[in-house]
């Protein structure tokens, strides 16, 4: 909302610095987001009568005039304007004058006439596109003024941005209101002379009109007036400075009175073309079977069967509270016109605002919550202004239908109750005095300490007493409330499971040289196809997507690394090690499920050796690596266990051969592997990319497994004993491992492998493990020949179990 | 007898000079001290000698014995020192080269920030709640008494998915959900990711954090002067001791009470430039007193029961505390950007 400081000043006598106000209107909730200065484009330039316009001697289409500007003088200057003539009021450039960019303003010889000056247009002036002519001027402009200061065109424009709950304020007289308020001082409401009001509980016919509310619901009052003898002409140039001060274009005078009015008042109008309406007859109704309506801008509307509109009986006049219609537009031939001055239900007027896409200056305001009585006042205020610059006379008297009256608001301010809201005490002198500044009316209610309030007619959002609680403190700035700390009252709370969970996830992943990283969860269907991630599930569409490359939600988080990897390596990266804790979406059946997952890129150089010697490559054992790590870190390292995948578990993405699923407790929980190596040639990888996805939800529902029991470090030495088996090339290594681990010989302590090889000195198709085997006896050191004993057991049952040859 | 003795001493401790080389120290301990050495052949001849003259050769024996292997160990281990002295000589490194490692990786700022902020507010006593991304209309508009159609409501800004579920346009669904579960007295924070229909851009992302909190209890307990004064606490431990603070009257749906909360502007520190459009002032937080239809949509007495609630985006205030004006910054994963930030948790942010 723009509000012009001149306009504003006309209904409150405020001495502050215009910072001030803004300060204060802006703690209030009036944000005043701009202070903007605004000037003339011209300097030099005078209010002047022209006392005689005769032809130039010497050219026909030139005039000679004689020009009066009071105490400034009288000049003699050549005009070229067809609508110059004798006795009018004018704006005369004085030689020295500036205009706009133009040179200053030279006295000049024109066609042999010296020319003094020079009287101007609009365009020459700088205040609007209109070159038809010079402009005229009141005649009752004080002759000499400069015209700058007659037209009040320095001013200050404050720019405001306002509160879905302050509809009151969309209005200069609404923000002079809280201005007052919250200055003390008093509002001066514009004084209009009165027009008869004949009121019509529901519908009614003035002796020149009829109105039929058919929807009373969506539309409780409705207030016209007819005015005729109307003179459509451009209103007077202050008022269309004002309106596009405001940020609105003038018309023509109809036109711009209303818009006029509705800026002053909040109280949008509409001025039907009364000839245009059939049987004079104004319907308050829904669309119904209407199915489209050209609106005043020329564009064809689809309507509703629910949107409301003003029609006559033959035909849709308005959409209600939106915009009027080209069908009853108001032009140059235009002499009798009816005023419309309404209350739309503020949703009604915004669905349909919505829905077409249409946000006008009145719609804004309805939906916004407008004066729920400012109909007929707003309506006599633009009878006045017609009258004045438009030759209009009302005919008959105001005609206010109200089927629907407001409902009384009366609310209980328990001045206690407020107090311990705020956290401080207002008396109820003070309490009353402020709500009293904002229009309402207060009384003592019967219960001590309690007021009864009545909110004015323009603040429906006052509907509790919390409501009123926040204006008496808005109007201190909030600054009255003290600030303190309120009392620990709160028991223990556990930390938050996943917080903590996530803050030890990350230590890990920092730890194994991971970059955190973060991407939006809107990735291409296309990625979501490719990377299916580890549940099942559909992917979750976006119903209005920012663009179809964002139109779904992730299922996997590894789009988001790809493509971060990308990014770095088109800026010289050469490494890349990154993760991302985060969200991950899918349909289920019906439900939506949302699960945290963990997702690992390892890309390039891994582990940095000293100079000189090789590094570490990212590759499926470093992955593996770090997520063995971050997994025996949570204490799951035996439950968990990697499997090549098969069958149903393919995931298509991955090398096949060089890929595991993470098993927990025997369900699939993650995987790691290589990306596949098409995918990388496709991306332009010319390194391994390596990644891993773990659902954290399923981490964190199964539960970190419990410390075990704590046991003191053995007392007595463990001896190692090496087994090499050769088998299969296929052979899991893990299940070598197992399988001794079930044989459980009782001094067994541990299993591990600690090489594979293939090569000429084992058959084609076979590899030879090497198993370090360590055997401890908790209460004796055990003797060579009892490990040598047990060892030789245990081989020989190896051997036989996994089908395998011992190798010397 | 001795004299030959004195000999076999005499001329070994001129061999064992203090110049000799291992090799030469060995030569003499084989042939002096060796199984056949010549202190052996003079101990067999002790059979020629008298028997009242054997304990005193025996014993010079063991004395020339002791003190040429005494000599050879001061040789030897002087010897040992040398070569180590040699070797250390030889083996400098230039210890101005990088380690071997696995460089350590570093934490998102979003993360950090976030973070920091609920580290404050756990320790002024806040529980940490995570609650959905998906969610119906009920928990992130009408139980926050935005009524259908409402202009605050804005629907074009929600992305919607589908069977009456949106991507939540705020963590303020994290009071609903909490206080459908819990009675007070609460105090909890939930941050989280919200979603609007922004393009990513300079100043704005479809998807950003946020962090509600609210402190619900018994009328009277709670009030605005509270809310005022955790948020000022919060604020000055996240920015700094000095930061300005104001209070500004504001609307949201399900507050009233509502307030905005401007900090002073970090660049200028209140006394206005281009950032904080000369107002000297940049907004950093909604807040308010539950709205009593909010309490009510969860089941509470709003005579009995009141609290304050605040909300905002992590993001920005990490630009802020930052200095940096991009949002795109933290989701493109610029390892150039990203390793400026520190690897350890507790760094200060």
């Amino acid at each position: 909302m723009k509000v012009p400081l001149k306009w504003l000043k006309e209904f409150v006598s405020v001495d502050a610095p215009v910072e001030e106000i803004a300060r204060r209107l802006t703690v209030a909730g009036l944000e005043v987001e701009n202070i903007e200065r605004v000037s003339a484009s011209f300097s030099g330039v005078v209010v002047a009568r022209v006392l005689e316009a005769a032809k130039h001697p010497n050219a026909d289409r030139l005039s000679l005039c004689q020009v009066d500007a009071g105490p400034a003088g009288r000049f003699s200057v050549v005009c070229g304007a067809p609508n110059v003539r004798s006795g009018m009021t004018a704006a005369l450039a004085r030689v020295g004058a500036k205009l706009g960019a133009e040179p200053e303003l030279q006295a000049a010889v024109i066609r042999g006439v010296r020319s003094e000056g020079m009287l101007c247009s609009e365009r020459e002036l700088g205040l609007s596109q209109d070159h038809h002519g010079i402009l005229s001027l009141p005649d009752d402009a004080p002759l000499g003024a400069p015209l700058a200061d007659y037209l009040g065109l320095d001013d200050v424009v404050l720019d405001i941005a306002i509160l879905p709950n302050r509809g009151d304020a969309l209005s200069i007289l609404g923000v002079a209101r809280d201005v007052a308020a919250l200055f003390g001082v008093r509002l001066r409401t514009p004084r209009i002379r009165p027009l008869a009001v004949e009121r019509h509980q529901g519908d009614g016919a003035s002796s020149s009109f009829a109105v039929r509310i058919a929807a009373p619901e969506q539309c409780p009052r409705y207030a016209a007036l007819k005015m005729t003898g109307v003179r459509v002409a451009p209103s007077p140039i202050w008022m269309r400075r004002r309106l596009e001060l405001c940020g609105m274009r003038g018309l023509n005078n109809v036109v711009d009175a209303t818009n006029y009015v509705m800026l002053e008042t909040g109280q949008p109008l509409h001025a039907f073309d009364l000839d245009k309406i059939a049987a004079s007859t104004i319907v308050v109704r829904h669309a119904g079977s209407d199915r489209e309506f050209v609106t005043l801008d020329n564009v064809r509307r689809a309507l509703e069967s629910t949107d409301l509109v003003i029609a006559d009986p033959e035909k849709p006049l308005a959409i209600a509270g939106v915009m009027g219609g080209l069908n009853s537009e108001v032009g140059l031939s235009t002499r009798t016109i009816l005023l419309e001055s309404a209350y739309f239900e503020p949703m009604t007027v915004a669905k349909t605002a919505r829905r077409l896409g249409l946000r006008s200056e009145a719609s804004y305001r309805f939906e916004r919550g407008i004066d729920r009585a400012g109909q007929t006042t707003a309506l006599m205020r633009v009878a006045e202004l017609l009258k004045r610059h438009a030759e209009a006379r009302p005919e008959g008297a105001v005609a206010d239908f109200e089927p629907r009256p407001a409902p009384v608001r009366e609310i209980a301010l328990d001045l206690k109750r407020m107090g311990a809201l705020l956290g401080v005490e207002l008396s109820a002198a003070d309490t009353k005095r402020r709500l009293v500044s904002l229009g309402a009316s207060v009384k003592r209610a019967e219960t001590r300490g309690v007021l009864s309030v009545t909110p004015p007619s323009w603040r429906s959002d006052l509907n509790e007493a919390a409501d009123l609680a926040e204006e008496v403190a808005r109007l201190s700035g909030l600054e009255e409330i003290p600030a303190s700390l309120p009392p620990r009252l709160f028991a223990y709370a556990e930390p938050n499971r996943e917080r903590e969970f996530f803050k030890g996830t990350r230590e890990v992943m920092l730890g194994a040289g991971f970059t955190e990283i973060d991407t939006i969860a809107f990735i291409a269907p296309a990625d979501n196809e490719k990377f299916t991630g580890i549940g099942n599930g559909e992917p979750l569409r976006v119903q209005n997507p920012l663009s179809e490359e964002l139109r779904e939600m992730r299922r996997s988080l590894v789009p988001g690394l790809l493509a971060a990897l990308s990014f770095n390596l088109n800026r010289q990266a050469t490494a890349f090690h990154a993760f991302e804790i985060a969200k991950v979406f899918a349909r289920v059946n019906s439900a939506v499920s949302e699960r945290y997952h963990l997702g690992a890129l390892s890309y390039g150089e891994y582990a940095l050796a000293e100079i000189g010697k090789p590094g570490v490559k990212a590759g499926f054992f470093t992955m593996k690596g770090v997520a063995e790590t971050y997994l025996g870190a949570l204490g799951l390292a035996e439950r968990v266990r990697f499997k090549a995948p098969t069958g149903e578990h393919q995931l298509n993405f991955l090398h096949p051969g060089r890929s595991a699923l993470i098993l927990l407790a025997d369900e699939p929980a993650g995987y790691v592997g290589e990306l596949h190596p098409r995918e990388a040639m496709e991306r332009g990888l010319e390194q391994q990319c390596t990644i891993c996805e773990i659902d954290l939800d399923r981490l964190i529902s199964y539960g970190l497994s419990p410390h075990a029991a704590i046991e003191a470090p053995p007392r007595f030495p463990a001896v190692r004993r090496d087994l090499a088996l050769v088998l299969e090339r296929e052979f899991p290594a893990d299940l070598i491992v197992k399988t001794i681990r079930e044989m459980a010989p009782s001094l067994l302590e541990s299993v591990e492998v600690f090489d594979v090889y293939q090569g000429d000195a084992v058959a084609p198709g076979k590899k030879s493990v090497a198993l370090a085997l360590r055997y401890r006896a908790a209460d004796r050191t055990l003797t060579d020949e009892e490990v040598n004993r047990t060892h030789a057991v245990l081989m020989e049952q190896a051997r036989a179990r996994l089908g395998a040859e011992l190798r010397k | 007898m001795k004299e030959q003795l004195d000999e076999i001493r005499r001329r070994a401790l001129d061999e064992l000079a203090d110049d000799a080389s291992d090799e030469q120290i060995e030569a003499v301990r084989v042939r002096v001290l060796g199984r056949s050495g010549e202190l052996t052949q003079v101990m067999r001849g002790m059979r020629d000698v008298p028997a009242a003259e054997r304990p005193a050769i025996g014993q010079l024996v063991n004395q020339i014995k002791r003190e040429l292997e005494e000599r050879i160990e001061k040789l030897k281990q002087r010897l040992a020192e040398a070569a180590l002295e040699r070797s250390l000589a030889e083996a400098r490194l230039d210890v101005t080269l990088p380690g071997a490692r696995i460089p350590r990786g570093r934490i998102h700022p979003v993360t950090h920030i976030m973070e920091r902020m609920l580290d404050i507010f756990v320790s002024m006593g806040f529980e940490v709640a995570m609650t959905r991304d998906v969610e119906d209309d009920f928990h992130n508009f009408e139980a926050l008494n935005f009524p259908p159609d409402h202009p605050a409501r804005e629907m074009q800004d929600t992305f919607l998915v589908g069977g009456g579920l949106l991507l939540r346009s705020h963590t303020s669904n994290g009071q609903i959900r909490v206080m459908e579960q819990r009675k007070p007295p609460l105090a909890v924070v939930c941050p989280g990711r919200c979603y609007r229909r922004d393009e990513l851009s300079v100043r704005a992302s479809p998807m950003f954090t946020q962090i509600e909190g609210f402190m619900v209890d018994r009328v009277g307990r709670i009030t605005m002067a509270h809310l005022k004064g955790v948020l000022i606490e919060f604020l000055r431990a996240f920015f700094g001791p000095e930061t300005g603070v104001r209070f500004r009257s504001s609307y949201f749906p399900f507050t009233e009470p509502s307030a905005e909360v401007d900090i002073h502007c970090l660049l200028c520190k209140g006394a206005g430039c281009r950032v904080c459009k000369h107002s000297g002032w940049t907004e950093i937080l909604g807040c308010g007193m539950i709205h009593p239809n909010v309490l009510r949509a969860v089941k509470l007495d709003p005579e009995e029961y009141q609290g304050f609630a605040f909300g905002f985006g992590v993001e920005r205030p990490a630009l802020l505390r930052l200095g940096v004006d991009d949002m795109r910054l933290f989701f493109e994963n610029d390892l150039r950007f990203l390793n400026q930030f520190p690897s350890l948790s507790g760094a200060a942010a």
